[in-house]
């Protein structure tokens, strides 16, 4: 990919995203589709502006933002050393790769009935979830990324005298530095989908439950804001990861 | 092949005697059978969700059919629509830069938090559940759609040209063929997408299903019904996955893998 985007594209897409929201907001604003069930961009936020109280959406970003958190950096770092250790030293593979195995399979969600048994409804469940949604993408890049790593290359650096964790950390990790960004990366996604899972289901706070409970208060527009406001939020953050990586890496791989 | 021996006996070892230490310690009171139900007590529950089922009447079989049926209907609908709109906006570059912000931008948009809308518009029913899967499967599916078309390697094109191939026959013997590993490629991540999406969409408002069978189970006290669910769902799971990397095989033997192609 490149990363380089010429002004003429975003021009281009500009375009594209006005003329979408354009035909959305006359669709809704003339009645063919019906403004109470899916009110347009401007009178969703509009509305949304009156019923909800700004201190509060404030605090349920903030809680959502504080869960994801939390969870994706437990998950990425237990994924980056198991991962790490499964491809680097034979009894770790050995211990790790079958329950890794075992336990892939099961999506993050279907861990929430369980998390509420062990961890009650509290912050610990969604931390736990989430831990789950960004372990299992982070440790199989890990793995991957180790395991792959030119042979050349720990050839060359056992010859001027590196090995062991020197070497492991001088040489294998470095090398599998760009399949762990791209585990990291997805991992970052699949913990937003989660979150905003886990809030639906079984929270009080945070911008799943806001959007939940504006459904049962009959709040259409609360909800469209609140969707948009969950992409927005998504996209931003997957950016600034993608900014951070591409500093780390820079080191070892250039752009 | 010893090697391989090695590292199944290894692996059985490592299960068998997890398994034993956790019956050990639930039968004498290290862990609590709630929280944590023995091996023997999740056999149990297998054998009365298969036979009487859970809640009375809905066995395994349900819930599992039922899942399988709402996936299979979502992500058909997606893919019937992502691969046309896709092949489409790959081949005419003004599309596609005009469409790529409303692309990523719909892509954020986490699937589950569109439940609440779709409840509103559609009722807690079935149509529901089917429109909250296609929207995360047809995401993932035209993105790999378009990135698959737009990257055919224009040597290929052109080469074809000079044979004079053009028009329809241009894109069933030369742009189709070389799409279509990225396209499995979509195929496959939307129906892993697809099938996270179902099982949280099935914990509201349902009692049919595998995601409502396991939240269900946790409402009655019955974790090692909840369990047994959640094996299952890591079953199907892993057979989804492993069949289309399979037939991916059959289909499509001209692919050298997108692992090769990308370094």
């Amino acid at each position: 990919m490149s990363s380089r985007i010429s002004l003429s594209d975003i021009l281009w897409g500009l375009t594209g995203t006005l003329a979408v929201v354009l035909i959305w907001e006359f669709a809704a604003r003339s009645g063919v589709i019906n403004a109470a069930i899916f009110p347009s961009p401007t009178l969703a936020i509009e509305s949304a502006f009156e019923k909800l109280d700004r201190v509060d959406v404030i605090q349920h970003i903030g809680w959502s933002l504080y869960r994801v958190l939390v969870g994706f950096l437990l998950g990425a770092l237990a994924g980056i050393i198991i991962g790490i250790a499964a491809g680097w030293y034979k009894f770790a593979s050995f211990l790790f790769l079958p329950l890794i195995e075992l336990f892939r399979p099961i999506p993050p969600l279907a861990w929430i009935p369980l998390a509420i048994i062990w961890f009650g409804l509290g912050e610990p469940s969604k931390f736990f979830i989430i831990f789950l949604g960004a372990f299992f993408p982070v440790v199989t890049a890990a793995y991957r990324g180790v395991i792959s790593v030119d042979p050349v290359l720990l050839r060359a650096a056992q010859t001027f005298g590196l090995k062991g964790v020197g070497l492991l950390m001088k040489v294998a990790i470095p090398g599998a530095a760009p399949d762990l960004a791209t585990g990291i990366r997805i991992a970052w996604g699949l913990s937003f989908g989660v979150l905003v899972a886990a809030e639906l289901i079984a929270a009080d706070k945070g911008l799943g439950y806001m959007i939940m409970h504006a459904r049962q208060l009959g709040n259409v527009d609360v909800i469209v804001v609140g969707i948009l406001l969950i992409g927005a939020l998504n996209l931003i953050t997957d950016g600034i990861i993608v900014w951070m990586i591409r500093k780390w890496i820079g080191r070892w791989h250039g752009e | 092949m010893s090697e391989q021996l090695k590292r199944i006996v290894y692996t059985a070892a490592v299960f068998i005697s997890l398994l034993l230490a956790w019956e050990y310690a639930t039968t004498n009171g290290y862990l609590k059978p709630y929280r944590f139900p023995a091996p023997s007590q999740i056999a149990k529950g297998f054998v009365e969700l298969s036979v009487v089922g859970f809640p009375r009447g809905l066995t395994i079989w349900v819930h599992v059919q039922t899942t399988v049926e709402r996936i299979a209907q979502g992500y058909i609908a997606a893919i019937l629509l992502a691969i046309p709109l896709g092949f489409l906006i790959g081949r005419v570059p003004i599309l596609e830069k005009l469409t790529n912000p409303l692309i990523v931008f719909g892509r954020s948009i986490a699937t589950l938090s569109l439940l609440p809308l779709v409840i509103v518009w559609f009722g807690t029913g079935e149509l529901t559940k089917v429109i909250l899967i296609a929207y995360g499967c047809f995401w993932t599916m035209i993105s790999n759609v378009i990135a698959g078309v737009k990257y055919v390697d224009k040597g290929l094109i052109n080469a074809a040209r000079v044979f004079g191939v053009k028009g329809a026959a241009l894109y069933w013997t030369v742009i189709l063929p070389a799409a279509l590993p990225r396209i499995f490629a979509g195929a496959r991540m939307a129906l892993g997408v697809g099938f996270m999406v179902i099982v949280g969409a099935e914990m509201i408002g349902t009692i049919e299903g595998l995601g409502a069978l396991i939240m269900e189970a946790r409402t009655f006290y019955r974790s090692e019904v909840t369990i047994v669910g959640m094996l299952i769902i890591g079953v199907i799971g892993f057979l989804i996955s492993s069949g289309l990397a399979r037939m991916e095989k059959v289909l499509v033997p001209w692919d050298t893998g997108l692992e090769d192609v990308r370094r």
